[in-house]
């Protein structure tokens, strides 16, 4: 693919996969590359097949190539998968001794012109006083020499990561290194060389994940506490936090299921701080009663949902993004809601911010969905965007807690000694916060509840819209979709436009809708079966639209996905 | 102005029944906090849904009526949040048994410095009589005529088997010596479980006043576990009183390692603060 590299390491659950997509990330960044990086993982901790491909560019790219230049492969079963993935003329680095190939394999390896190479691990590790386990260090600098470039910024990221780990002889990585860097390739080997420009100072730039995102956004929004309970994709939130939280003060907290999760956060919102939860899709459903509470008591709850493929318990470690409309729905009763959508690194930071605002001033649950493909997936950026303001919409101290106000919003004000005292309260509920059953009462609060929407809808930015003036075909999605789109536009000479939505309750339609008088080809791009977002803008925009690309096998959309429609 | 009864009480009218039980355990609440000279607004009590959950618009505090089963995860919640007000979780047998024992037994292994009270009434109330996990065996149900099928809970045991820090009995029939009980969990720094042995005039009309003062029995606050089993266990009495408490376990907070040298409450410290130290080393 033009301006592009794609290296993918593939092996077993548990040989260290992860790691050696990490160094190579952060050794190509130091070099001057821009980087994706994505992962490919079973849902069991050894065996199986793992993988990390990494996308290099000379410029800023978000989504993966469906095919890689070198596969390094560490285990026969990650082979027989990945084999099929490589590109023409590309090469394979294995250490699968005694490897037999059938006809098929050998047949796609000869017509497509791709070169085998083994490495004797055993030996070579042995040789150089290593444990087997520093192998794939082998392979991963040998990748240096093949493409000729310097394995410096590999030593260093790698001596780097260990130097304060017990137990880890550094001299044999460095030995590792250099046996793989002297490694002798076969004469038919060899590779495109990467002849990619580079960026200045690019070795400043950051490399994080998208759930590193939303941590980092929970902090610098002045976040407190974060309750939850494991489960993929989300998971690693906890991660980050916990191993953060002696410089931050941050309490994290892993709760005995979901539901006390999101009540802990209702808790400890009510009483003035900011605290968070984040899950997937089943412990999502386990947190609806909390959203609907949320809803009619009007304390601010923020939940990210990290979506995964599937329902029930799905593919658990696979991407897809089909919550968005348990995102919209969760919770009985009427109520207003916010729901935002990250697509990257950055909109990650950002939303998750936004949702502490937007909770607390409008008293509401918001619920920020991002999906495997955006949480665990390697993003590289100059640096963060600057912090966004704390906006809380707190008063001092008030009389009526649940004042009947024109835009809905009513006064809140903190608990604390000196401070008129107010019953939050789930039961429908008079200005003072008193349970009623009066009609009029019940009409007045929650009209009273809606008119949020409204005010809230006027303030949340429209969606963006990336490309041409005028384009002849315009992608219209959430999440991760624009990242594949965006990348394409790079490659195509189509004249291709892609309106991406991050804010996508209260839904602003007038973007849409200018499109739809324009004639222009609108395709919807969904991660899901049913489209729907596309559900939505018919419901909210009265448009339907006919076109549609979706992909729900687990995967993410790799920028030939978007490219092979464009050639259709 | 001096904090008494009376600082505590709403104009807001009275829905329980005649010979309710909750009218007693107000009482004692409010007694209890007045005593102890909180004013109303240091105080956050959470509801249950059910009888006791009516009454969160009768006593002036910072109250929350959340959900069925859910008012420990609430009230710790609000208690991380902010040290500095005295959090209470009321709820019912049912909600506390049922739909949330998983709270009750994490929030005793975690210890969090808040008070529980467990208004036993034997029944679920305010759905009309249904069966809970203490509800006497045989005794006609709604919907069950001849009671329930599955065996028992007994509150005091199920709470003792946990290594809890505080687990009190008291009875609504007995205001003053319930005040004093609801006192010491105030004060107790850790997980205090009080159970209220409560009176239901409608659905519980065999368990009486009279039927009930001559079961109890007060005792003396103990620091061993087998002693307190042995009250609870004894079918003749109903033993009252500080059960069992221990002054040595550590509550949640106070066992938070990155809280140690932080002086201030989480409620204070919402403020943007840099993470370019920690985006470094990721």
């Amino acid at each position: 693919m033009k301006n592009r590299y794609v290296v993918k390491f593939a092996g077993q659950s548990g040989q260290g996969i992860n790691l050696l997509g990490k160094f190579f990330s952060s050794s190509l960044k130091n070099l001057g590359h821009y980087i994706f990086a994505y992962r490919e993982y079973p849902s069991i901790i050894r065996g199986g097949y793992a993988s990390y491909q990494i996308d290099v560019s000379s410029e800023n790219i978000s989504a993966s190539s469906k095919k890689c230049d070198i596969l390094t492969c560490f285990a026969k079963e990650a082979f027989d998968e990945y084999i099929y993935f490589v590109n023409k003329n590309g090469v394979i680095l294995h250490s699968i001794k005694d490897i037999s190939l059938d006809k098929k394999e050998e047949n796609f390896l000869k017509g497509n012109n791709i070169q085998l190479e083994y490495f004797d691990l055993e030996t070579i590790t042995k040789k150089n006083k290593a444990p087997l386990v520093m192998g794939n260090v082998v392979l991963l600098s040998a990748i240096f020499k093949l493409l000729n470039l310097d394995v410096k910024p590999l030593e260093e990221v790698i001596v780097g990561h260990f130097k304060n780990k017990k137990r880890i002889d550094l001299d044999a990585e460095r030995r590792c290194i250099q046996a793989g860097y002297n490694f002798n390739f076969s004469d038919t080997t060899k590779v495109k060389k990467l002849s990619l420009g580079k960026e200045k100072n690019w070795h400043n730039s950051s490399i994080l994940s998208g759930n590193d995102a939303i941590a980092l956004g929970a902090i610098t929004a002045g976040c407190r506490a974060y309750y939850a309970y494991p489960m993929t994709p989300a998971t690693s939130i906890l991660a980050t936090l916990g191993n953060t939280y002696q410089e931050t003060g941050i309490i994290v907290k892993q709760a005995e299921s979901e539901i006390t999760a999101a009540l802990m956060v209702l808790g400890s919102m009510y009483m003035g701080t900011r605290a968070f939860t984040a899950t997937s899709g089943g412990g999502f459903d386990l947190m609806t009663e909390s959203i609907s509470f949320a809803g009619i008591a009007e304390i601010p709850l923020v939940i990210v949902l990290g979506q995964r493929a599937g329902s029930g318990t799905g593919v658990p470690t696979w991407t897809g993004a089909s919550d968005l409309d348990v995102a919209l729905h969760a919770g009985h009763g009427e109520f207003p809601r916010c729901v935002m959508v990250a697509s990257d690194a950055i909109d990650s930071y950002e939303l998750i911010q936004d949702a502490f605002n937007i909770a607390e001033i409008y008293q509401i649950p918001v619920i920020l969905l991002t999906e495997k493909q955006v949480a665990e997936s390697l993003f590289n950026i100059r640096s963060l965007p600057r912090a966004k303001k704390i906006e809380r919409g707190l008063i001092t101290n008030g009389q009526r807690r649940y004042e009947i106000t024109k835009n809905g919003i009513s006064p809140r004000w903190l608990p604390k000694k000196g401070k008129t005292t107010y019953l939050t309260n789930s039961d429908e509920h008079d200005q003072y916060g008193i349970s009623t059953e009066s009609e009029s009462e019940i009409v007045m609060m929650s009209e009273k509840r809606e008119r949020k929407i409204k005010t809230l809808s006027r303030a949340l930015p429209p969606p963006k819209y990336y490309g041409p003036k005028d384009p002849t075909i315009v992608f219209v999605g959430i999440g991760s979709t624009k990242n594949a789109v965006l990348d394409a536009m790079k490659i195509t000479k189509r004249r291709v436009g892609c309106l991406h939505y991050k804010y996508v309750y209260p839904f602003k339609k007038e973007k849409i809708l200018e499109f739809a008088d324009k004639k222009v080809k609108i395709v919807l791009i969904e991660n899901n079966q049913t489209n729907q977002l596309g559900k939505l803008i018919k419901e909210q925009g009265g448009i339907y639209i006919p076109n549609t690309l979706n992909k729900y096998d687990g995967r993410p959309f790799f920028v030939d996905d978007i490219l092979n429609y464009l050639k259709k | 102005m001096s904090i008494t009864i009376d600082s505590y009480n709403t104009d807001v009218k009275n829905t329980w029944c005649p010979g309710c039980g909750n009218f007693n355990i107000h009482l004692a609440l409010k007694k209890a906090l007045a005593e102890l000279k909180k004013d109303p607004s240091e105080v956050v009590i959470t509801f249950d849904i059910g009888c006791n959950g009516n009454g969160g618009d009768k006593i002036k505090a910072f109250n929350i009526k959340g959900l069925h089963g859910r008012a420990l995860p609430i009230a710790i919640g609000a208690h991380l949040a902010n040290r500095e007000m005295t959090t209470i979780a009321t709820i019912g047998d049912g909600g506390c048994l049922h739909e949330g024992i998983d709270h009750l037994i994490h929030g005793i292994r975690s210890n969090y410095n808040i008070t529980v009270l467990i208004h036993n009434n034997q029944n679920f109330a305010l759905t009309t009589g249904q069966i809970t996990s203490t509800t006497i065996k045989g005794k006609r149900m709604y919907g069950f005529p001849h009671g329930k099928t599955e065996g028992d809970i007994n509150i005091g045991e199920l709470v003792l088997s946990l290594n809890p820090s505080f687990y009190a009995r008291g009875y609504s029939g007995d205001c003053i010596h319930l005040t004093e009980i609801i006192k010491e969990g105030i004060k107790h720094r850790g997980f205090s479980v009080i159970e209220i042995i409560q009176l239901c005039p409608t659905y519980n009309r065999e368990f009486s006043h009279d039927v009930a003062s001559k079961l109890v029995k007060k005792v003396d606050v103990s620091d061993s576990i087998e002693k307190a089993r042995k009250h609870i266990l004894n079918s003749k009495n109903l033993s009252i009183g500080v059960l069992y408490q221990n002054k040595k376990l550590t509550d949640y907070y106070s066992s938070l390692k990155n809280r140690k040298s932080i002086k201030t409450e989480l409620v204070d410290e919402v403020k943007r603060k840099n993470i370019s130290n920690i985006l470094a080393k990721l």
